[in-house]
């Protein structure tokens, strides 16, 4: 038999190989842990730094909400203007990586926490899982999207589109509301993200509020009936619809414009636009210091890069979000907010039910 | 026994010193096993911990949580599984035997490259052939479909991976290989005089086939299937990616849900009682295998002519091989080129995440390794406590090590979490909670192997050495331990094999930064893009290979 012989040279091989790259800076088995003997400095002043950053250093632990993708470059231009700083990126949903933090509040591991909406990022704070911290660049943002007690600060928002696969649709017939989506003539044709995304968790809890709990589960139980596939994820949505597997996508608006990138056959639709209905409903991501963090320089130096100019333009440019600096330009072909009627959600006061939301969606079992 | 006679003196063959002997025996008897059974039972204490633990919390659950879960999901969830469960093992039964039966029994045209065909699926996790053939059988998106639609200019219906079916369909493909091995082996046993008896009294073959053959497999049949019921109870990857919902994916989406663990607690309390009803068939079945008993005058038992079925009975073979192993390294191979070949794709596969692909090449490695190393050194204490001391005592604690097969990657990660991080915070966040959740889960095999090893070395051997003046431990390292290290490391090489494909304790236990080839491989994927993930799953593919080679050139049929 060769094929074993084959295989066993190629291990010794690939063995050989990882022995002669220690792969990273650091050697696997020294645990994150090691950062406890990080000093755990009073911040310096940070803003307006020109060129590379050595004053900051160790490792900087990051939870995201933000999948991988959709954080990555900006971790990439940050560290190449603190070279000194190690970033280690846990991403996961938003409430996987809540539970993490509500777990660990006595044996802190997370320096940063990066979410896709702000219930998540309240209910923590109410739980006194963040230290204030209040960026140079907070008044420049919009007030409500600076926690009055500067435990987090917004980033980005974005909005809760219908994109469609013009093959499939014909203009006529466009849904104009999201409730057009409980229409028996999409049946089987629509694409949505699960209960663990979390920005349908949010889009469920500002519906709760604008509408109350009776219209919310009659509309998520049409879309049970309708046979909504619900995937992990957004980019499977996208893709799905790029592809023509579905019709129509429930998505934030953004995987519109990377789908388009593609060169799939996509269009959009901001939905509830109409006198009496809901408006447009945004998610707000924003990002918070966790309360015990081992390195709270380099993580309040985060901070500011977020909501720095440069930090802002990255997630305009690079994934078509609504930066929310003033000032800052958005990327060709994003239709400004300003030109839709808007949902308005009170975040606080539905953070503080974010129980009930996740009641209903297990009482309605949505995948 | 050559080896022993050596330093025995003749004096010894007198009854009194035989005596002497003897009683020198019994009065180590009561130093040496005691230790052992402090440590074997140390051992399965550790073991133990974290199914009580859930169980506790599954109980403690407060009644509402109870309430709400009865109310909804938990009717749906059991049916769902067990239906998955009953699919799949009927599948994998059928595929595995009616494979084995055509590679050992039949004269199949290259019977031995088949041998390898339907057992090297092993090396690939359910979950990257799940990724392959979604990718290419998805309807309307995948590229067969689409591949169908550009030639024949319409739309064509192909069977969805998707859902129930799709699920059942993969899992075969990726569990058939358990049931094969184990029917293989005792297809290539059987007694000739058995199926003679059978024609002699006037049985036509088939009936012959049906109402002999099959029963006296019946053991090593029953085994297997034990095993993929229970591979499929703890399967997370494929059924999430299938969509299809389990008790695993349901726990794993309520450990990501709301802030409250004591749901998952009590969904993963009902899945560990499943699944040790399930363990206990399966230890009870073991049990019986060993009556299968070979008889001084045995001869194989004579190859079947297939004659017409030939052609058939290839495309068949071929098929199976090509679905459950071509088809996923080929695509794999396809696109890691791709991904090599195109720069951007080749930046992100390189530095991703926090590290490069060499950092959780070596991580995925390393943490295997060590499981591997903790899992037989905590088997050989259990094997020996309960080979050489057999009692009531020494057979409970043997099967209190085998708990880790009931106990699926999603259950080890919550109860470890809740545990560690109280009990330990030390540990917490650190790779070597991943290293333990690797042993916990494949200890039982461990355990196995070094219990099948010891098994097959005669106690008289250590007896000699003892009675030439070697104390307990010494007999065992200069005498047993050689002799069964071949075993253990047998034993080692599949613990290696499934650390390195575990994905969901993994996915929830690994601290930030910290990535091993089947979470990137999963990561990527499960954002749809499947070109960067391939050389990651090719890597880990080619990894598995070699284990997977060694432990099967053990096996009776590949030697």
């Amino acid at each position: 038999m060769s094929l074993p012989r084959l295989a066993s040279l190629l291990f010794i091989l690939v063995l050989l190989l990882t022995a002669c790259t220690p792969a990273s800076p650091t050697t696997p088995e020294i645990p994150t842990t090691a950062a406890l003997s990080e000093p755990t400095d009073v911040p310096t002043d940070v803003a307006a730094t020109e060129s590379v950053d050595q004053s900051i250093s160790g490792k900087l632990v990051i939870y995201s909400g933000r999948s991988e993708p959709l954080i990555q470059p900006v971790i990439d231009a940050f560290k190449a203007e603190y070279p000194e700083v190690e970033v280690l990126l846990k991403a996961g949903s938003n409430s996987e990586i809540a539970n993490a933090l509500i777990e660990e509040q006595a044996n802190t591991q997370a320096d940063l926490f990066i979410t896709t909406e702000l219930f998540t990022v309240q209910s923590l704070a109410q739980q006194g899982i963040f230290q204030p911290y209040r960026s140079t660049a907070a008044d420049q943002l919009p007030p409500e999207f600076v926690d009055p007690n500067n435990n987090w600060i917004g980033l980005t928002l974005r909005a809760r589109v219908i994109m469609y696969n013009t093959d499939l649709v014909a203009l006529e017939d466009l849904p104009t509301s999201i409730f057009d989506l409980t229409d028996p003539k999409w049946k089987g044709k629509i694409a949505a993200a699960g209960s663990t995304n979390g920005s349908m968790q949010a889009q469920i809890a500002a519906m709760r509020q604008l509408l109350g709990e009776e219209k919310t589960e009659a509309w998520l139980q049409g879309l049970l009936a309708n046979e909504v596939t619900f995937f992990g994820g957004h980019t499977d949505v996208r893709k799905a619809v790029g592809a023509g597997e579905f019709a129509l996508g429930l998505v934030n608006h953004y995987y519109y414009h990377l789908q388009l990138d593609e060169g799939s056959k996509v269009g959009v639709i901001y939905p509830d636009q109409g006198e009496g209905q809901l408006g447009l409903i945004t998610n707000a991501t924003a990002v918070a210091v966790v309360k015990g963090a081992q390195n709270v320089s380099a993580a309040q130096a985060f901070v500011d890069f977020l909501v720095s100019e440069q930090g802002q333009k990255l997630f305009a440019e690079q994934n078509y979000e609504y930066p929310l600096l003033p000032g800052v330009s958005l990327r060709d072909g994003v239709q400004p907010l300003e030109s839709f009627r808007l949902a308005e959600v009170n975040v606080a006061e539905a953070a503080l039910d974010s129980d009930a939301t996740f009641d209903l969606m297990e009482k309605l079992g949505l995948p | 026994m050559n080896g022993s006679d050596a330093p025995m003196p003749p004096v010894l063959v007198s009854p009194l010193q035989r005596l002497r002997a003897a009683s020198n025996r019994l009065t180590t008897r009561s130093a040496f096993p005691v230790l052992l059974a402090g440590l074997a039972g140390l051992v399965a204490l550790f073991l133990a911990v974290p199914v009580v633990y859930i169980f506790l919390r599954a109980v403690g659950a407060d009644g509402e949580a109870w309430q709400r879960l009865l109310q909804a999901r938990l009717w749906k969830l059991l049916g769902n599984t067990l239906l998955l469960m009953l699919a799949v093992t009927g599948g994998a039964l059928v595929t595995g035997a009616s494979m084995a039966w055509l590679t050992e029994r039949s004269d199949l045209p290259g019977r031995k490259f088949f041998r390898w065909m339907f057992a090297l699926p092993l090396a690939i996790p359910a979950y990257i052939g799940g990724i392959v053939h979604l990718a290419l059988l998805r309807p309307r998106g995948g590229m067969l479909p689409r591949l169908l639609e550009n030639l024949l200019g319409q739309p064509v219906y192909t069977p969805s991976p998707l859902g129930f079916w799709g699920a059942a369909f993969i899992l075969i493909l990726f569990t058939f290989p358990y049931v094969y091995l184990l029917s293989g082996a005792a297809f290539r046993s059987q007694h000739a005089s058995l199926e003679e008896a059978a024609r002699m009294l006037g049985y036509r073959p088939l009936r012959t086939f049906f109402s002999v053959t099959l029963p006296a497999m019946r053991p090593g049949l029953l085994a297997g299937a034990l095993l993929v019921a229970l591979d499929i109870l703890a399967e997370y990857g494929t059924v999430a990616l299938l969509r299809y919902e389990t008790f695993s994916s349901a726990i794993f989406v309520q450990l990501s849900g709301r802030y409250d663990r004591s749901a998952a607690a009590v969904l993963s309390g009902v899945l560990v009682g499943l699944a040790v009803i399930i363990l206990w068939a399966e230890l009870r079945s073991q049990g019986r295998a060993r009556f299968t008993q070979m008889e001084s005058s045995w001869r194989p038992a004579p190859t079947i002519r297939l004659v017409k079925w030939r052609i058939p009975a290839l495309l068949v073979a071929g098929g199976v091989a090509f679905t459950s192993l071509l088809v996923p390294v080929g695509v794999l191979t396809t696109w890691s080129i791709q991904a090599v070949l195109d720069p951007e794709t080749l930046r992100s596969v390189l530095h991703s995440g926090s590290m490069g692909f060499s950092n959780f090449a070596w991580n995925s490695l390393w943490t295997s390794f060590l499981a591997a190393l903790l899992a037989i050194t905590l088997s050989v204490p259990v094997a020996l406590f309960s080979v050489r001391h057999p009692s009531r005592i020494s057979r409970f604690i043997a099967r209190v090590c085998q708990v880790g097969y009931a106990i699926p990657g999603v259950v080890i990660a919550l109860s470890l979490v809740l545990l560690v991080n109280r009990a330990l915070p030390f540990l917490y966040a650190t790779p070597f909670i991943v290293v333990i959740a690797y042993v916990l889960r494949h200890v039982p095999q461990a355990v196995r192997a070094s219990e099948a090893a010891l098994n097959q070395v005669s106690p008289t051997l250590e007896e000699a050495a003892r009675v030439s003046g070697r104390t307990p431990v010494q007999a065992f390292v200069q005498v047993s331990f050689p002799l069964i290290l071949p075993g253990l490391l047998a034993g080692g090489a599949l613990v290696f094999l499934t650390s390195l494909k575990e994905l969901p304790a993994t996915l929830l236990l690994r601290p930030a930064g910290f990535d091993t080839l089947a979470v990137r491989v999963w990561v990527w994927a499960s954002d749809g893009f499947y070109v960067q993930a391939a050389p990651a799953a090719l890597f880990l593919v080619l990894i598995s290979a070699v284990p997977l080679s060694f432990l099967l050139r053990r096996e009776q049929i590949f030697k």
